[in-house]
């Protein structure tokens, strides 16, 4: 579902990202660990349409979409939700998922409709499947962490993604909630049919729920495999043991 | 327009631009370190310029009264300039723009009236001190000492500016600061103290401004605000945040200014403003600033 | 539950409105001239600040430069009157068209930025504008004005003036409204609280920055035309940043995340202003202390205070 191949972005003289290339099948749930400046919050920024790539292809359903712009990327099924919490804090609950909704559905730029009833089911779904529904009237930045973190995913899934990627998504949840979290993501991507990259910090979480894990280290991917095969990987383990040193 | 008149022009635009330096450097410094645009700087010119004829004349009796002055007159704005940062400024550091530019702007209204209130609303002069009065003659160029005193200035005080930022560890303090204020206050920084440090001393550089200027041009109601635009102007032009980003902007935006009342004298007022047009378009962080 | 509460709202609301015109409706027959006159400028000023909170309020842009679009609408009215025989409506109307030209063209360099060096460039051209109407004498008569602009009869006496202006003012505010409770509109208020996450849903964040611009610009160019056949003059402080200002101050004063906070502004704005400049010159000082105080105790604005209590209040009697 996407390929990417050989991408690569440096800042000034930093290599942030070098040459990175991988697959991604439809329907996996894969994730992209490795230590903190390893380049991976950028290389989302690349796949999403942040960064443009100085070198290297991106490809979605065999499409080129190398330098489209976010909101061209976000039409065309990939959707994403971010480290920190990246919601609108003035606005409701219901109303941060709406304004997704209303985008993909195309009546964003309509001055004629009623913004108040539009397209309520599709929100509230959206907000309960997330587990806001009984909360969608709060001013969003008065929301719990979690809440937040939460709402941010369904954000991500009012634009209706085939692909969604997800930075660090239990990022400063204790691990009742992250595995809430967890069961929540999985769920739905059962329920969607939705191909699912994480950035994850959270091991339990990374083991737990992906099918594959690429590791990356100062911007290449050193490791790809099954879970077992990477917890297993010398070089994985000379990394993070270095990490901690 | 003979080469007399063109050079005239020339140091005329210059010592223009070396007092607006001043403030634009105060303003940029401001900028820098406090992320805040103080919208009143132009009034502590003004006030500096106040101060500068209000002392000079209760001291005519005194001879030197105008360095007497010179001294006084910015120590008394920014003494002023202190008690404002810590009573409101510290208020809105972390606010929204549209209120620190209210804010500000609240700033010029009282303080213009305050030196309404205080010296009323004609205009007053400031004479020149001995020993820069009368002109300078150099071959065949007639032109005041006075403005050569000005265009000296600017130099002057760009270079002890940058020592002092470069040498000293105030100065090292203040980069800390402005580079990463959370990583500053982490190692022991007294930041708060450091934000009004820095305005204190940006309102120094202002009210010096407005106390060189004194004799040059009469001192009213108004000059507040001629001078804030033309500053605006040039610290976008040199980059909001540099020190040499403001000498270079206050040069240029004093030559543009000067040739352009020679080309087209009625949109010469325009110029400058197209040329900030052009600089935010295509290089928004200006020509020595640097991109956020 | 949520549906009642909202439908008792909307109820509230629509009586609120309707006794708020019919008191401007009937206000002429219980005041003199002059105060017909005060309130009919308040009622201009309302317009121009509730168009400027389009953009402000609604879409987060930060404009020093209001003032400049203002003067663009009130000029070329005048201009229209004075050297043309162009019907006064179509010269009323030419105002905000071309106050809506001049946006497209100056908010499109504008919005290529954001925040401080949006609001510089703003800046930068309304006093351009500004400069153009100071300095083109032949064409603008700059700094002395255009002074005895021709307007129909039948709105030359204040009172017909005044419902005249009160009919068009209530029809601006109630497309703005339109507009505000649109999907546009919130997706406006989406960009405004997180540009990069409203780009990353699918909106193309500089065309509705655009958008909102002009629409803003579009306001302002009607309330300064309103503005011109009031004053039947029209000056280059039009333009100017103190005029600007007032703008801003007013939609501070009243709320700029309520969508009646310009109009509360400018109501306590233009009262004060008369107020105090009846009992001192320093109206500057007292302007600055005032704002001073709103910045520190009264964030949300006059309006924006009201509400607040308001619904403190709902809560309480709720228990």
């Amino acid at each position: 579902m996407l390929r990417v191949e050989e991408i690569g972005k440096s800042f000034g003289g930093l290599m942030a990202v070098n040459g990175v290339s991988f697959q991604i099948e439809k329907g996996e749930l894969s994730s992209i660990i490795g230590p903190n400046g390893a380049g991976k919050t950028t290389l989302f920024n690349l796949l999403t349409g942040h960064l443009s790539p100085d070198k290297g292809r991106i490809l979605f359903k065999e499409k080129e979409i190398t330098g489209l712009s976010p909101h061209g990327i976000c039409r065309l099924g990939i959707g994403r939700s971010f480290q920190r919490t990246n919601i609108f804090p003035r606005l409701s609950a219901f109303d941060n998922v709406q304004v997704a909704v209303m985008s993909w559905r195309r009546k964003s730029s309509n001055i004629f409709l009623r913004v108040q009833k539009m397209l309520r089911e599709e929100t509230d779904e959206i907000l309960e499947s997330v587990g806001l529904g009984d909360k969608k009237e709060m001013t969003a930045g008065l929301l719990a962490h979690g809440d937040q973190r939460r709402l941010e995913i369904g954000i991500a899934l009012g634009s209706h993604p085939e692909l969604l990627l997800l930075d660090e998504p239990t990022a400063g949840m204790s691990p009742e909630e992250s595995g809430r979290t967890v069961e929540l993501i999985q769920g739905l991507a059962r329920e969607r049919g939705l191909t699912l990259l994480f950035i994850e910090h959270d091991m339990n979480v990374v083991f737990g729920i992906s099918e594959k894990i690429r590791v990356m280290h100062m911007g290449s991917i050193i490791a790809e495999g099954m879970p077992e095969e990477v917890r297993a990987n010398q070089d994985v383990q000379r990394i993070y043991l270095a990490e901690e040193t | 327009m003979t080469f007399q008149g063109l050079i005239i022009q020339l140091l005329s635009g210059l010592s223009v631009g070396m007092v607006i330096f001043l403030i634009a450097v105060a303003l940029s410094l401001i900028f820098g370190t406090l992320r805040i645009l103080n919208l009143a700087h132009g009034s502590l010119y003004m006030l500096g310029a106040y101060l500068c004829f209000w002392i000079s004349s209760t001291l005519s009796q005194v001879s030197g009264a105008f360095w007497w002055s010179l001294i006084l007159a910015p120590i008394g704005v920014a003494l002023f300039g202190g008690f404002l940062e810590a009573l409101l400024l510290r208020r809105i550091y972390s606010r929204e723009m549209l209120e620190q530019f209210l804010l500000t702007f609240a700033l010029i209204l009282i303080i213009g009236d305050l030196c309404k209130l205080g010296w009323g609303v004609d205009y007053h002069v400031v004479d020149t001190p001995w020993p820069l009065n009368g002109p300078i003659i150099l071959g065949g160029i007639v032109f005041p000492r006075y403005n050569v005193f000005l265009i000296l200035c600017g130099p002057l005080i760009y270079v002890g500016l940058s020592a002092l930022i470069r040498y000293t560890r105030l100065g090292r303090v203040i980069r800390a600061v402005t580079y990463n204020r959370e990583m500053a206050n982490a190692l022991g920084v007294n930041v708060p103290l450091v934000y009004t440090a820095v305005f204190m001393l940006g309102c120094w550089l202002a009210g010096l401004g407005g106390a060189l200027v004194a004799p040059m041009c009469a001192v009213m109601p108004g000059m507040d605000m001629v001078v804030l635009i033309d500053c605006f102007i040039i610290v976008v032009i040199g980059g909001l945040g540099s020190l040499s980003g403001a000498f270079l902007g206050s040069l240029i935006f004093g030559l543009v200014t000067a040739f352009g009342i020679l080309v087209a004298p009625r949109l010469a007022i325009a110029f400058g403003f197209i040329l900030m047009i052009i600089v935010l378009i295509i290089r928004p962080w200006g020509l020595m600033g640097k991109p956020e | 539950m949520m549906e009642s509460f909202f439908k008792r709202e909307n109820a509230g609301r629509a009586i609120g409105l309707v006794v708020a015109v019919a008191f401007f409706a009937v206000l002429p027959l219980f005041i003199g001239e002059g105060s017909i006159s005060l309130v009919n400028e308040m009622l201009i000023l309302a317009l121009a600040a509730c168009g400027l909170n389009l953009m402000l309020g609604y879409a987060g842009m930060v404009s020093f430069g209001p003032a400049g679009l203002y003067a663009v609408g009130a000029y070329t009215t005048a201009l229209l009157l004075l050297y043309t025989k162009i019907p006064f409506g179509l010269a009323l109307i030419a105002g905000p068209v071309m106050a809506g030209i001049a946006s497209i063209i100056v908010g499109w360099f504008c919005v290529r930025r954001t925040a401080v060096y949006f609001a510089l460039l703003t800046l930068a051209f309304s006093q351009i504008i500004h400069t153009i109407i100071f300095e083109w004498y032949g064409f603008t008569k700059g700094d002395d004005g255009i002074v005895d602009i021709p307007v129909p009869e039948f709105l030359s006496s204040i009172t017909n003036y005044y419902y005249f202006s009160l009919i068009i003012v209530c029809i601006c505010v109630a497309l703005m409204w339109m507009i505000v409770t649109s999907p546009f509109g919130k997706t406006l208020q989406a960009l405004r609280e997180n540009p990069d996450r409203t780009e990353s849903i699918g909106i193309h964040v500089r065309r509705y920055q655009l958008s909102a611009f002009v629409l803003s610009g579009f306001f302002l160019g009607i309330a300064g035309s309103l503005f011109c056949c009031f004053n039947k003059s029209v000056f280059p402080d039009y333009a100017d940043i103190m005029k600007s200002t007032e703008m801003l101050v007013v939609c501070l004063l009243g709320g700029i995340y309520q969508f009646l906070g310009p109009i509360g502004g400018s109501i306590v704005y233009m009262f004060l202003d008369k107020l105090i400049t009846g009992y001192t010159q320093y109206w500057p000082l007292v302007l600055g202390l005032v704002i001073l105080g709103l910045l520190i105790f009264l964030r949300g604005g006059i309006v924006g205070f009201i509400v607040e209590r308001v619904a403190i209040a709902r809560q309480g009697s709720r228990g």
